[in-house]
């Protein structure tokens, strides 16, 4: 723990109360999860699989941020970049939560059931790529990879507040440089195997790309909400201006047209060539009540943000922007719930209580972790040769 | 080469004063042109003049003359409307987009990029105007009440590119125009010639550099820059669409918006780095655009080069993935067919060769940057021969595939784009200033008042 | 040129820090009517005028919706009020398919009228007769001079207070600026009318070029002369010298089927009636009847026609002498045509025929009813009100 008092900031420490709630948030939404599986196994199954992904989007996109201020030379983020370390501390628990979803892939995935697969043409075709050792193993591997850089970013990263090695920053620039192209192609296979195969007829190519775009609505979201609470409480240095702010208001904003933008592309073109092959994923998201969810995606995703954050003062008031966070974070959920759940039940909405109880669990985890994490590290990197320019930016 | 990170990098190198800054740019435009400024205009002159002869031609006989046909019935006129706009793009970003994102560096090469956006997207427009045959009557292509009682289809990509193309083009000039008022006031300023004065006065229409007009002045700026950003994806993706609406193998593809920005992206850079080459050496701007600038744009190159390569993955993977023969047919073909050639071309110059650029010392010597922004170039105009040729000349029946050869006419008026490209950008270099003077000026150190530098400069001593 | 008004007093200093410092006390003290003029935007400059922030987007907003809502009405109008088309199967007001047009005009729109909003009614240009153009001031500040000035109209203006103020600051020169004297463009002048000539000149000889002589130019005559050949045109081609040929000998006509009983008195006794009476055929054939046969023979085949005496009426199709006919005479009747009836087949296809011959059997049952009919009725009572 170093003090480092040029730049104003003396670590404080979390209110215990913190810490309960997220146990008791955890062990809620385990306990809930577990009845769910007792009672309805195959929703709870799909709505664990939300999960999984949302804390993907969480972790993975978190560690995306964290590559991308390197990559960029960005210097305002650097005051945060510990914040979203943190939250890419989920990164290692994924290793636990795929291994449920890995025990009960066949009442997941169709092309797991191989007398299935014998008569359909089409997921023969596939099964090179589709049958269940590859998938694990890429599941697996990906997990493996997200992990590595994880823990060697975040590592130079925490050895830095101790050393203050500008050596450690170019390493970590060397390492982003190598993660992006690799966590492109992860991100989108893991797209395609958790989500799109849940469907196995059906393609996108800009598949990955559209969970990409919500990955990184979702990881902004919770670095903004976090930072905007531990700003409130006085956690963080006060030279931290609104112009700071400003930065993930902008982002956010931009992150939530890029989404509009590659949904709309999707849309559009299978809308508009028709062809049966690719209609059908569109038609299952089209009935039996689905549409109005569909109605919803649009208003809760872009609509309702788009206006939260368009005036140039809406994008440094950290009121408004703490509601645009949260809100987004639920749109994230939306939209992973509407990408996987109408596989399950594409004749039409059916309702199950199970819909609710992972997000408690999700929630007291990531609570948790970032107490973990806040109790033994620095919330700011202190070492960081870039962070008084971070600290002293200005529009 | 050691960096310190606490740092920020000069803009400009040399921390030269406003006067300066000033005489540089201005003295191209002030003094007499020398034998370099018409040995190159005669250069791009004659290619241009190589291309208006072929449009002469093209008009009087019609488009029989060119190679297209069926079953390829979009042949150059499409590959190089695609290819210039793809090109246009760079400057819009960079005057847009870096603007947004704060990146100071953009203020060297702005007013360059977005002068070529401009050429480009000139250039670009002729072509389907060409294509349509009778250019004369391109006036029906925009909804008006006229005795037919008809109107245009708002449901065709064709139209939703004349209303993008037409949009970009009188927003990229109004935003080029409004960044070279201030500029248009200095040099009224400067001259002592009565008639150049009142040019320059007409042009700067009264500016008075006063700060009640600067504090608008950069709002709408920032407005403009936060319009032309979602306009610039959407001009690529609306050209996008011209293909990806319809059902072609190899064109019906959901990644095609994201993925022509990002080509339209890597072109642009490429052109605009190896104008840059040029122009600053020519006009002693070493200093204003330096090899961090270039180095820069390299890195923006090999970034939007990787997503290219991207897409071309996920389009081979999921015409595989699909399961659809005639999507699997199409891409196997691409790479194996009779046009394997433009295919590996194509590859090779997109996704290999630039990856050269992961060595700084690649990304910061002039020669090898050079050819690789060129083959970039080739490569990019290649793609857009393979998506559209390809595509076409197999499609699902085999008794109607063909195979593509372009005529001397449509060589010919490729070539007088790039002489018109490059005809116009001489001429650029020759009456306005190439780089924003107002803009640069406000980034050279000490220019702004002492509560923005850091408290305290050099305390990071420990 | 200039009077002896004073415009302003105004200062240039070397360092936007000095600047600043000047700025902030001229704000303090109260002027309104100042300004300063700087190369380049310096930061900090709003806050030490004390300037509001730009209402600017404003005007962007109120038109980029304008062009919003203007886009999707002339879209809906035009595609599905005015010319509605299926076009690709999509419905008449196919969103997806408009929302690219609709985002163009809003962005053009927004950008136009924020960039001529800002110049003609924020800034009032173009405005090259202001006092401060041509000036030493201004061709500093234009360089690497910072500016500040105080017009003489201002109620606090004092101009030895206010060159003592800025001598003080540091200022590297103060200036007094005056007012231009108005120059004058008088019309009648002999330069400007011969301009306005030759413009006059120039403008009208190309419009008559452009309509009299290019318009019907090759190639930009519209394609009005083509090498094709009109209808009815004449050509050498062929020996018979018609340009739109005739069908080849013996072709028929797709869906023909030959009569071979046209112009005979009656067909053979093989013709038959090969359309079961149904439901649907004996509807079908009502519906013909009443469109073709009634005019003159009647709703009811009573042969009072609605013509009022137009065409002499043609007699009842009760008569026993119809309706002992067999179907395949009433069937050629209608295709034949009888006295003053023509042949109805080039308007009533074959199946519409002997569907109305069977019609015209319902209306002579109906017409002749039996005592024993309405017995079978009450036998048997008809399902469905029929």
């Amino acid at each position: 723990m170093v003090n480092n008092t040029l730049v104003g900031y003396n670590k404080k420490e979390l209110p215990g109360k913190i810490q309960v709630i997220g146990i008791i948030l955890l062990l809620a939404g385990l306990a809930l999860g577990v009845i769910g599986f007792l009672t309805d196994y195959v929703r709870a199954l799909h709505n664990y699989l939300v999960m999984f992904m949302f804390l993907i989007s969480i972790g993975v996109g978190s560690l995306f941020l964290i590559t991308l201020e390197y990559i960029a030379g960005a210097d305002w983020s650097v005051p945060f970049r510990r914040i979203i370390e943190f939250l890419a501390s989920v990164i290692p628990v994924l290793f636990i939560l795929v291994v449920p979803l890995i025990i009960n892939m066949h009442d997941l995935f169709h092309w797991t059931h191989l007398e299935a697969v014998e008569h359909d043409e089409i997921l023969k075709g596939k099964a090179p790529y589709l049958n269940s050792t590859f998938f694990i193993i890429r599941a697996f591997v990906f997990i493996a990879i997200w992990f590595l850089f994880y823990l060697l970013i975040t590592r130079n990263s925490l050895k830095q507040d101790k050393n203050f090695d500008q050596g450690l920053t170019k390493r970590n620039i060397k390492l982003s440089a190598i993660f992006i192209p690799i966590f492109a192609i992860s991100l989108t296979f893991s797209a395609i195997d958790w989500m799109m195969s849940l469907e196995p007829h059906w393609f996108s190519t800009i598949y990955g790309v559209y969970f990409f775009s919500g990955t990184v609505i979702a990881a902004l979201a919770a670095a903004t909400l976090v930072t905007v609470l531990l700003m409130e409480n006085g956690y963080l240095p006060s030279i931290i201006s609104y112009d700071h702010l400003y930065s993930f208001g902008a982002l956010m904003f931009v992150f939530v047209n890029f989404w509009a933008y590659i949904a709309f592309s999707q849309y559009m073109l299978i809308w508009y060539a028709d062809l049966p092959e690719e209609t059908s994923w569109f038609v299952h998201r089209w009935t039996g009540g689905w549409e109005y969810l569909s109605i919803f995606l649009i208003l809760v995703q872009f609509v309702v943000p788009y206006a939260l954050l368009l005036s140039q003062p809406a994008k440094m008031d950290p009121r408004r922007l703490k509601i645009a966070a949260i809100w987004l974070l639920f749109a994230h959920f939306v939209d992973l719930y509407w990408l996987i759940i109408p596989s399950l039940s594409p004749k039409g909405y059916t309702f199950s209580w199970t819909d609710f109880v992972f997000p408690l669990m999700l929630t007291g985890l990531m609570i948790l972790l970032f107490v973990f994490n806040f109790k033994r590290n620095n919330i700011l990197a202190v070492g960081d040769p870039k962070l008084e320019r971070g600290l002293n930016f200005h529009l | 080469m050691n960096i310190d990170y606490a740092k920020e990098l000069p803009v400009i190198e040399g921390n030269p004063n406003l006067i300066d800054i000033d005489n540089v740019i201005v003295k191209p435009i002030e003094e007499k042109a020398n034998r370099k400024f018409f040995l190159a205009l005669a250069v791009s002159g004659t290619a241009l003049l190589i291309g208006v002869v072929c449009v002469a031609v093209t008009l009087f006989y019609g488009i029989g003359v060119w190679g297209n046909n069926q079953p390829v019935g979009w042949g150059f006129g499409i590959v190089n409307f695609v290819f210039w706009v793809g090109i246009g793009h760079a400057g819009t970003l960079i005057s847009a987009i870096l603007f947004l994102l704060r990146q100071k560096w953009r203020t060297g090469i702005a007013r360059f990029a977005e002068a070529m956006t401009i050429f480009a997207v000139i250039c670009a427009a002729l072509f389907p105007v060409l294509h349509t045959g009778r250019p004369w009557l391109a006036g029906y292509l925009f909804p008006y009440p006229n005795q037919h009682g008809l109107w245009v289809n708002f449901t065709s990509p064709l139209i939703w590119d004349v209303f993008a193309v037409s949009t970009y083009f009188t927003v990229s000039l109004v935003f080029w125009y409004v960044g070279l008022i201030p500029d248009f006031a200095i040099l009224r300023d400067r001259t002592e010639q009565k008639l150049k004065k009142t040019i320059y006065s007409i042009l700067s229409l009264g500016w008075r550099h006063s700060h009640r007009q600067w504090q608008h002045y950069e709002k709408a700026y920032m407005l403009l820059a936060g319009f032309a950003t979602p306009l610039v994806l959407s001009v690529h993706t609306i050209v996008s669409f011209d293909f990806a609406v319809s059902i072609i193998p190899g064109w019906h593809t959901t990644i095609f918006p994201p993925y022509f920005v990002a080509g339209a992206i890597f072109s642009g850079f490429a052109m605009v780095v190896t104008v840059l080459i040029f122009v600053r050496r020519v006009f002693h701007l070493e200093h204003i655009i330096t090899l961090n600038h270039l180095e820069k744009m390299n890195k923006v190159i090999i970034a939007t080069g990787l997503m290219v390569g991207y897409a071309y993955g996920m389009e081979f993977f999921t015409a595989w993935y699909s399961g659809v023969p005639a999507e699997t047919f199409v891409f196997v073909n691409r790479a194996m067919g009779p046009y394997a050639w433009a295919y590996w071309i194509m590859i090779s110059c997109n996704v290999l060769i630039p990856q050269l650029f992961w060595f700084k010392k690649i990304r910061r010597s002039i020669l090898p940057m050079f050819i690789i922004v060129i083959l970039v170039n080739v490569g990019m105009w290649f793609e857009r021969f393979v998506i559209v040729v390809t595509s076409l000349s197999r499609d699902f029946l085999p008794s109607s595939w063909g195979y593509f050869k372009p005529t001397i006419f449509d060589l010919g008026i490729l070539l007088g784009s790039f002489g018109l490209f490059f005809t116009l950008v001489i001429i650029f270099t020759k009456f306005l200033p190439v780089v924003s003077i107002s803009e640069i000026k406000a980034v050279v150190e000490g220019s702004q008042p002492v509560h923005h530098q850091p408290t305290d400069g050099g305390t990071h001593a420990i | 040129m200039q009077s002896n008004t004073l415009f302003a007093v105004a200062a240039q200093f070397n360092e936007p820090n000095k600047l600043i410092k000047a700025v902030k006390i001229i704000a303090d003290l109260g002027y309104k009517k100042w300004d300063v003029n700087t190369p380049y935007p310096v930061h900090g400059m709003d806050a030490a005028m004390k300037l509001k922030s730009s209402k600017l987007g404003y005007v962007t907003l109120f038109f980029g919706l304008s062009g919003t809502a203007l886009a999707l009405l002339l879209m809906w109008w035009t595609m599905s009020v005015d010319y509605p088309m299926i076009i690709g199967g999509k419905p008449f007001f196919a969103l997806p398919a408009f929302i690219p047009v609709t985002f163009e005009l809003t962005v053009l729109l927004a950008t136009l009228a924020t960039v001529i909003g800002m110049l003609s009614v924020f800034f009032n240009l173009p405005n090259n007769s202001h006092p401060l153009h041509d000036t030493n001031y201004m061709q500093r500040v234009s360089a690497d001079h910072f500016g500040i000035y105080v017009e003489a109209d201002d109620k606090k203006f004092n101009a030895e207070e206010l060159r003592t103020l800025f001598l003080s600051l540091d200022a590297v020169q103060v200036d007094d600026i005056y007012v231009p004297l108005k120059e004058k463009y008088p019309i009648l002048q002999p330069k400007f009318l011969v301009f306005l000539t030759i413009v006059f000149a120039v403008t009208s000889a190309i419009t008559y070029f452009t309509l009299n002589y290019l318009l019907y130019m090759e190639p930009f005559d519209w394609m009005v002369s083509q090498a094709k050949v009109t209808p009815q045109e004449k050509v050498e081609t062929f020996r018979d010298g018609f340009g739109m040929r005739q069908p080849v000998k013996g072709t028929v006509a797709r869906g023909f089927l030959p009569y071979k009983f046209m112009g005979m008195p009656a067909p053979a006794e093989s013709l038959v009636n090969p359309i079961i009476p149904t439901k649907e055929t004996v509807e079908l054939g009502k519906r013909k009847f009443l469109t073709f046969c009634s005019p003159c023979h009647g709703n009811f085949a009573d042969g009072d026609s609605r013509l009022r005496g137009q065409f002499q009426n043609p007699p009842t199709l009760h008569s026993t002498r119809v309706r002992e006919m067999n179907d395949g005479m009433i069937y050629h009747i209608i295709t034949n045509g009888q006295n003053a009836m023509p042949s109805y087949a080039p308007q009533i296809t074959r199946e519409e025929r002997w569907s109305i011959v069977n019609y015209i059997r319902v209306l002579q049952r109906a017409k002749n009813a039996e005592v024993t009919d309405v017995q079978k009725v009450k036998k048997e009572p008809v399902k469905n009100g029929q």
